[in-house]
């Protein structure tokens, strides 16, 4: 008997030998483990500021309320006291629980947005609520001046698909932000920051029990700001002139290339996709018509109608193949073979030579002039100024257009498939050439630099330089000298751009860009310099009409606003 | 009469105090460690233990005292009144789920299956030491089963199955000590095992074939062997489908035995909390207070079965021998005294508190280290509990009175 209760004995003490001194190392990391959770610290973004400072987007500190699945001990009584002391639907929980859900251990959320006032009415029901944590989130919040949706972009929640296309290279969560589009995404890895860890005890039910001696914090590493080029006041100012049309307006400085204003409207307000954007909302500015979403200044492609004359013009001049005092008798309309080209104008501009061709924008002197030139030619000076190349702006996507060559024209249409009565519509910028806004603006940058101008961009240019082109100064001086009296003369399309600032110089160039969806897109292009400050503009409004007309009064706003405001003086960059 | 209990004191065997202080002390000094570590403010299990260590000693020197013959002769009306007793709770209300306490409006209840445990033993032992019976003829154990059973059964559906448990096990250990056929115990035991063994059709052949040639060797006759044979077989094959009248708790608490990780938020998660606890611990332990399953609540029920876990979680292996040592002590030396005694009654007494105390013990730490299902039994003078204090304190009484030479 005696020998029973040694045996019972033994066999207990050796089986917390067992347990103790033999298995010690898995139980003991069994029991950390159990006791210590390591919760990632975001970093607050990097702020985005204007050229003068001003914060475009800031962030503002919101809680989110997760859940920890395996903490959870009674779902059901954890959302009913969430939902009393804060007021949030139970049904809002349970749905967020589920669209949140990736596994029992990693915090799920249930709401964001919480308020300081919600958080301590929870503080108080802490003993109810099991596996229930709250999160300081940063949170972007915008200027409530401008919207520069597409240029600042909009952040994204990190999901499967994009981890992978990331890499392994990533230090990114499921749920985490990143930039989709714009400056967001462009400069991701300087605004990012690196994420700090927390570590703390938590209890057997999950509810914080203290710090952890010995194991430091990694507090979060704020990432960087970021000073672009853009000036708030202009960029509101356009944003105004374009609420309710479809168009783009930019403006930059020919000699930098830095963009002051990008506006491309429709656009959308940015505080949409703050956080995590609801599938409603998604829905809702997915489904609209004019197409908010699209950046229209660098991927909206537009024929570029009557300020592609300049380019006809260089090409004609450097080639010698044209004379500027020759003259050309306008009917209003053009006989090319079997069809008739007709000028904007159908009444004609009667005798006009090269000045008066580019001041009126009289068609039937291209038509004429352009026969004078093979397309692969035109092709060349065209492609010095960028038609058809990307314009490398510091911005995640853009279209290159189209500039058409001999090839493309034969592998479009086949070998005898099209005539020179193309090259007539090319004369005046229709046709097949397909140029984006942001070209546009940087080809007006380097007809008022004669091509000394620099890549545009919107944070910093990023090591790409525009080769200058091969052009005489003659023909430079010629086109800018039109371009003065397009905006200086009394029948210059241009002339409603001019806000008559004693000391400001305009040039400029309209566009009626013909299309089949209605009424013309109407274009201006213009550069104004004061006291050897000088600002470049391109207004494109969609089915709006005459550029003349529609486009021009806008390019006068931004003038006057500019060259009237001190703080122009500021524009260094 | 002063000097009469004087002399009765120092003719006790005052050696068992010393195991028994040990214990307590560690006992106390682990509540000390739950109770500070973790803010709780009195009245809490520590503080509520030393109040009920008042009136347990004093129980403890009172029965030290009270002469044998008066013990004998008033048992079996003991017995009556505490079986009265386990059936009160039924007619208060609820705690925890169960009926096991009875409510004075005391700010603690009192729990009388902690007494009849010993009340039953020393039953048994009056009737097991007449010295009319005929320990040999197998009617003779019939009896002291029906004893046990009657208390037993009401306990079981109150429900305690752990209390239970304790209760049913020193009848054994009593027959055996008075001489019944080692065969009489086999046929007891022999239905429990059938059941037990109908879990797995391999171990039920094993059991099948140990259990004829037991029966074969017994030399029983023929007719008696066959019916005995089947009747257990039968019983075996029946059982799993009583099954499903089982206590869901019930079941699932035998069923966690076998894979607790299957499980490990419901049954199962107190046994993977108490290994990893006792496990994290080490040799030497990770220091007084320092215990972080225990105090971030990792480790259910800490303060009463799951002690051990919290001093091999604090105080380590060691620690854990030391203790092991010091209940063999106590338990041994209570044999050693129910061997030296020549009186039949006190024998059997002793063997039986001892047999409560080892089940006790074993039940408690096989179950801590997942050997045994939770069955949810204190560690005796370590464990939070007044009801179960004053009954261990009454039993080394027990011991000190039956284990002094006799005097009256």
């Amino acid at each position: 008997m005696i020998g029973v209760v040694v045996l019972v004995h033994l066999a207990i003490a050796f089986r917390y030998f067992q347990l103790q001194v033999l298995d010690f190392d898995i139980y003991n990391q069994r029991a950390e483990s159990n006791r210590i959770r390591a919760m990632s610290i975001p970093a607050p973004r990097g702020l985005i500021l204007d050229r003068h400072g001003e914060i475009i987007v800031d962030n503002y500190p919101t809680y989110i309320l997760y859940g920890i699945g395996a903490e959870i001990i009674n779902k059901k009584h954890n959302y009913n006291v969430i939902s009393q002391t804060t007021g949030i639907d139970t049904t809002v929980l349970k749905q967020n629980y589920q669209n949140y859900y990736r596994n029992r251990f990693v915090p799920t959320r249930l709401a964001k947005d919480l308020t300081i006032n919600q958080l301590s009415r929870l503080e108080e029901e802490k003993n109810e609520l099991s596996g229930i944590i709250y999160k300081q989130f940063p949170e972007r919040v915008y200027n409530q001046k401008i919207h520069a949706s597409h240029v600042l972009g909009y952040l994204k929640e990190i999901d499967r698909q994009s981890i992978e296309k990331l890499g392994e290279d990533n230090q990114f969560e499921y749920g985490d932000l990143i930039g989709w589009s714009g400056i967001e995404k462009n400069y991701e890895s300087s605004l990012r920051g690196k994420k700090g860890v927390t570590y703390y005890q938590v209890d057997a039910f999950g509810r914080e029990a203290g710090k952890i001696f010995g194991q430091e914090n990694i507090l979060p590493y704020p990432g960087k700001n970021i000073t672009t080029t853009l000036d708030v006041s202009l960029q509101q100012l356009l944003e105004t002139e374009l609420r309710g049309r479809r168009g783009v307006g930019i403006v930059s400085r020919p000699e930098t290339g830095g963009i002051l204003a990008y506006v491309s409207a429709p656009n959308y307000n940015p505080d949409l996709f703050t956080g995590l954007i609801s599938n409603s909302d998604w829905q809702s500015v997915i489904a609209d018509t004019n197409r908010p979403l699209l950046d229209r200044v660098a991927n909206g492609l537009y024929p570029p109608a009557s300020i592609f004359k300049m380019v006809v013009a260089i090409a004609l001049l450097e080639k010698k193949l044209i004379n500027p005092q020759d003259e050309i008798f306008c009917t209003g309309s053009y006989d090319f073979y079997d069809r008739t080209f007709g000028c904007w104008n159908p009444n004609g501009h009667g005798k006009i030579n090269l000045e008066q061709a580019i001041v009126q924008s009289c068609d039937v002197y291209f038509y004429e002039v352009i026969q004078k030139i093979k397309l692969d030619e035109l092709a060349e000076v065209a492609k010095q100024f960028g038609f058809g190349l990307e314009t490398y702006i510091d911005l995640p996507s853009e279209m290159k257009g189209i500039m058409p060559t001999q090839q493309f024209m034969n592998r479009l249409y086949g070998r005898w498939g099209w005539s020179q009565g193309a090259l007539l519509n090319m004369a005046i910028g229709q046709g097949e050439i397909l140029v984006t806004p942001l070209q546009m603006a940087r080809y007006i940058n380097m007809l008022a630099t004669k091509g000394k101008t620099r890549t545009l961009h919107i944070v910093q240019n990023k090591n790409h330089n525009i080769p200058e082109p091969d052009i005489s100064n003659r023909s430079w001086n010629l086109i800018q000298k039109y371009m003065s009296k397009v905006v200086t003369t009394p029948q210059g399309t241009g002339r409603r751009s001019n806000p008559k600032i004693p000391g400001l110089k305009i040039w400029g160039k309209t566009g009626t860009a013909e299309n089949p969806h209605g009424e013309p897109h109407a274009w201006y292009i213009a550069y104004g310099e004061k006291d050897g400050e000088m600002i470049s503009v391109v207004i494109l409004l969609e089915n709006g009409g005459h550029g003349g007309e529609v486009a021009t009064p806008l390019a006068r706003n931004v003038f006057k606003h500019y060259f009237h405001s001190n703080r122009s003086k500021l524009a260094k960059n | 009469m002063l000097r009469d209990f004087r002399k009765k004191i120092y003719k006790s065997p005052i050696s068992v105090l010393l195991p028994v202080s040990g214990l307590i002390i560690l006992g106390l000094s682990t509540l000390f460690s739950i109770t500070t570590t973790q803010g709780q403010t009195p009245p809490n299990a520590l503080s509520k233990q030393i109040i009920f260590l008042i009136p347990a000693l004093i129980l403890m020197s009172i029965i030290l005292l009270v002469p044998r013959r008066i013990i004998h002769k008033y048992i079996y009306l003991i017995y009556g009144c505490i079986t009265i007793a386990v059936t009160l709770p039924f007619f208060g209300e609820k705690i925890a789920g169960t009926y096991r306490w009875i409510n004075f409006g005391l700010p603690f209840g009192l729990q009388p299956s902690e007494i009849a445990k010993w009340v039953i033993v020393i039953a048994l032992a009056r009737y097991l030491s007449d010295q009319n019976l005929k320990i040999k003829n197998f009617n003779a154990i019939v009896v002291p089963f029906l004893i046990v059973l009657f208390p037993t059964m009401i306990v079981l559906s109150q429900p305690d199955l752990g209390t239970a448990f304790v209760m049913i096990i020193p009848v054994f250990t009593m027959l055996f000590w008075v001489g019944s056929r080692p065969i009489h115990l086999f046929l007891i035991i022999a239905p429990f095992l059938s059941v037990f063994t109908a879990f797995d059709i391999l171990v039920f052949s094993i059991w099948a074939i140990i259990m004829a040639v037991v029966i074969f060797l017994a030399r029983l006759k023929l007719w008696h062997a066959l019916s005995l044979y089947f009747s257990n077989i039968f019983l075996g094959l029946i059982f799993p489908l009583m099954w499903g009248t089982l206590r869901s708790y019930q079941q699932n608490r035998l069923l966690s035995l076998f894979n607790p990780e299957l499980d490990p938020l419901g049954a199962g998660y107190q046994i993977i909390q108490s290994k990893i606890a006792l496990g994290s611990g080490g040799f030497m332990g990770k220091g007084w207070g320092q215990g972080t399953q225990t105090h971030l609540k990792f480790l259910p029920v800490q303060e009463s079965d799951f002690i051990v876990s919290v001093i091999g979680e604090e105080l380590g292996f060691l620690t854990l021998l030391i203790m092991l040592v010091l209940f063999s002590w106590l338990i041994i030396k209570i044999i050693r005294l129910a061997l030296d005694t020549t009186d039949r009654f006190s024998s059997l007494v002793l063997v039986g508190i001892s047999t409560i105390f080892l089940t006790h013990v074993f039940v408690n730490c096989a179950m801590t280290v997942g050997m045994i299902p939770v069955k949810g039994l204190p560690l005796p003078f370590i464990s939070y509990g007044g009801s179960f204090l004053l009954s261990c304190f009454m039993m080394v009484g027990f011991v000190l009175n039956f284990g002094r030479e006799k005097l009256d």
